[in-house]
């Protein structure tokens, strides 16, 4: 406890945050953790099976993801206002046929979890 | 640096060797390597007749730390990282525990789809070695491919904003003449961030003396640091390899403290528990499959944290000793009686 207040006292001293950011030689930059964890499952609306192979897209972002054999995802996506999620059947007629669909999201906390079904074609 | 500035160092460097909080672990997960660059530290081979470390042997280590401190973050390390084929769960399971990851790595590898599948596994950090212009480079790594690989990579890299992504650079005679048209390379790419290294005799390197500065090259690389970070383009550092006297605070954001076993720990791949990967492995201080991680980062690492037996050799003397404590660890080596490396004595006795 008192180590940690003469510690603040010489941030301020100091005038910088700089001495307790750092990087070890051969390391990396530290990670301020600028992301958020999305996940969720994607099934069928006509039978409520998990649907597997649908990619999640996340607009402004490069990143994706396919949905596992059970139908689920979990990707960490820059921190952002707003998400624009999109789900779409990649795979031609391997596991079925669904329709596209977009989604938006206003960012909370830290984590969302989607539950998110698709219609047939 | 003032007097000020330096007593206020001394004492911040006092506390936080007092608190040791573990904040940066490195995890050097495999010894394997597809380079076999002329002065790695590690002395690593491609094939390494040691076997990667178990994902799970690493998660029994970490889940001995009751609460991870702010922004704990795990950096993979090797060996080259990206020759595990389950690095993607290795991520998810060190997210899954409140912990963050990154890590260092020469690039070969680096692809779109890599970068999507580290990334989507919660990746926050990457630091990729480039060594100079495409000669340069590929002579260093020894591999006429590494420079049009890393140049891939670097791309990548620096097209996504949620990487805190940097590239480092181990100054040597071959690449000295080009530091200016690498700054420039970096710059066209849109790279925040470049750390410059040089290259000490461990490793691999130790048999290769046309890889070390000069002392007056050495006083012309932290002239060109210093100026490069007056023109605040890309943040241009030196690394945290030495103490480098009046330099301080000139070409690095904070002041010289090695904080290895202070803040820095390590599980390396035969399960030692040390601090930085590059330190001599003879300072381990126990072993992830005999003792219990987070005890010995509590009870153990005396020789990290009180740093008198330093004083010896040239920096028994030296004046400069208060505000360096003996420059890095990974400059002590062997019988311990010397330090390899003095940057602040190859600084006092050049003028340029």
């Amino acid at each position: 406890m008192k180590q940690n207040f003469y510690r603040k006292i010489i941030q301020g001293l100091s005038l910088t945050s700089v001495m307790f950011v750092f990087q070890a030689c051969y390391g990396t930059p530290q990670d301020f953790g600028n992301d958020i964890n999305i996940s969720g499952i994607v099934t069928s609306f006509a039978t409520g099976k998990p649907i597997k192979g649908i990619k999640i897209t996340i607009e402004n972002s490069s990143q994706f993801q396919l949905t596992d054999s059970e139908g689920k995802f979990v990707m960490y996506v820059p921190k952002m206002d707003s998400y624009n999620i999109n789900f779409e059947d990649v795979d031609s007629i391997s596991n079925g046929s669904f329709t596209t669909k977009d989604t938006t999201l206003i960012t909370v906390n830290n984590s969302i979890y989607l539950n998110m079904t698709l219609k047939n074609k | 640096m003032n007097s000020l500035q330096k007593y206020i160092s001394r004492q911040f460097k006092k506390t936080e060797t007092e608190i040791h909080n573990l904040n940066y672990l490195f995890w050097e997960c495999t010894s394997r390597c597809n380079l076999s660059c002329l002065h790695c530290g590690s002395d690593c081979v491609s094939n390494a007749s040691i076997p990667d470390m178990p994902l799970g042997d690493f998660l029994k280590a970490i889940d001995t730390i009751p609460t991870p401190a702010g922004n704990f973050t795990v950096v993979l390390t090797g060996g080259e990282p990206l020759l595990r084929n389950d690095l993607e769960q290795c991520g998810r399971e060190i997210r899954k525990r409140g912990m963050r990851w990154s890590m260092v790595t020469n690039g070969y590898l680096y692809t779109a789809e890599k970068q999507n599948e580290l990334l989507n596994a919660g990746m926050g950090a990457l630091t990729i070695s480039l060594d100079g212009m495409e000669g340069s480079h590929n002579w260093l790594r020894n591999n006429k491919q590494s420079f049009t690989k890393v140049d891939k990579a670097i791309d990548l890299a620096a097209s996504t904003p949620r990487l805190n992504f940097d590239v480092v650079t181990c100054v040597n005679q071959h690449n000295f003449t080009e530091l200016d048209a690498i700054y420039n390379y970096l710059t066209d790419k849109k790279v925040k961030a470049w750390r410059l290294f040089t290259i000490v005799p461990i490793g691999r390197a130790k048999n290769h003396p046309e890889l070390f500065l000069s002392a007056c090259q050495f006083k012309e690389l932290m002239e060109f640091i210093a100026h490069k970070r007056k023109e605040n383009e890309m943040d241009v550092k030196f690394s945290c390899e030495g103490f480098v006297g009046d330099y301080e605070t000139k070409v690095r954001d904070g002041i010289f403290f090695c904080r290895a076993g202070i803040n820095i720990g390590s599980v390396l791949i035969d399960g030692s528990i040390s601090a930085c990967p590059n330190i001599d492995r003879s300072f381990a201080q126990g072993n992830i499959y005999t003792d219990n991680f987070y005890e010995v980062w509590q009870t153990r690492f005396q020789p990290f944290r009180k740093r008198n037996w330093t004083r010896t050799g040239k920096c028994e003397k030296c004046s400069d000793y208060k505000n360096c404590g003996g420059s890095g660890m990974h400059l002590w080596h062997g019988e311990k009686k010397n330090v390899l490396v003095c940057h602040n004595e190859k600084l006092k006795h050049v003028s340029l």
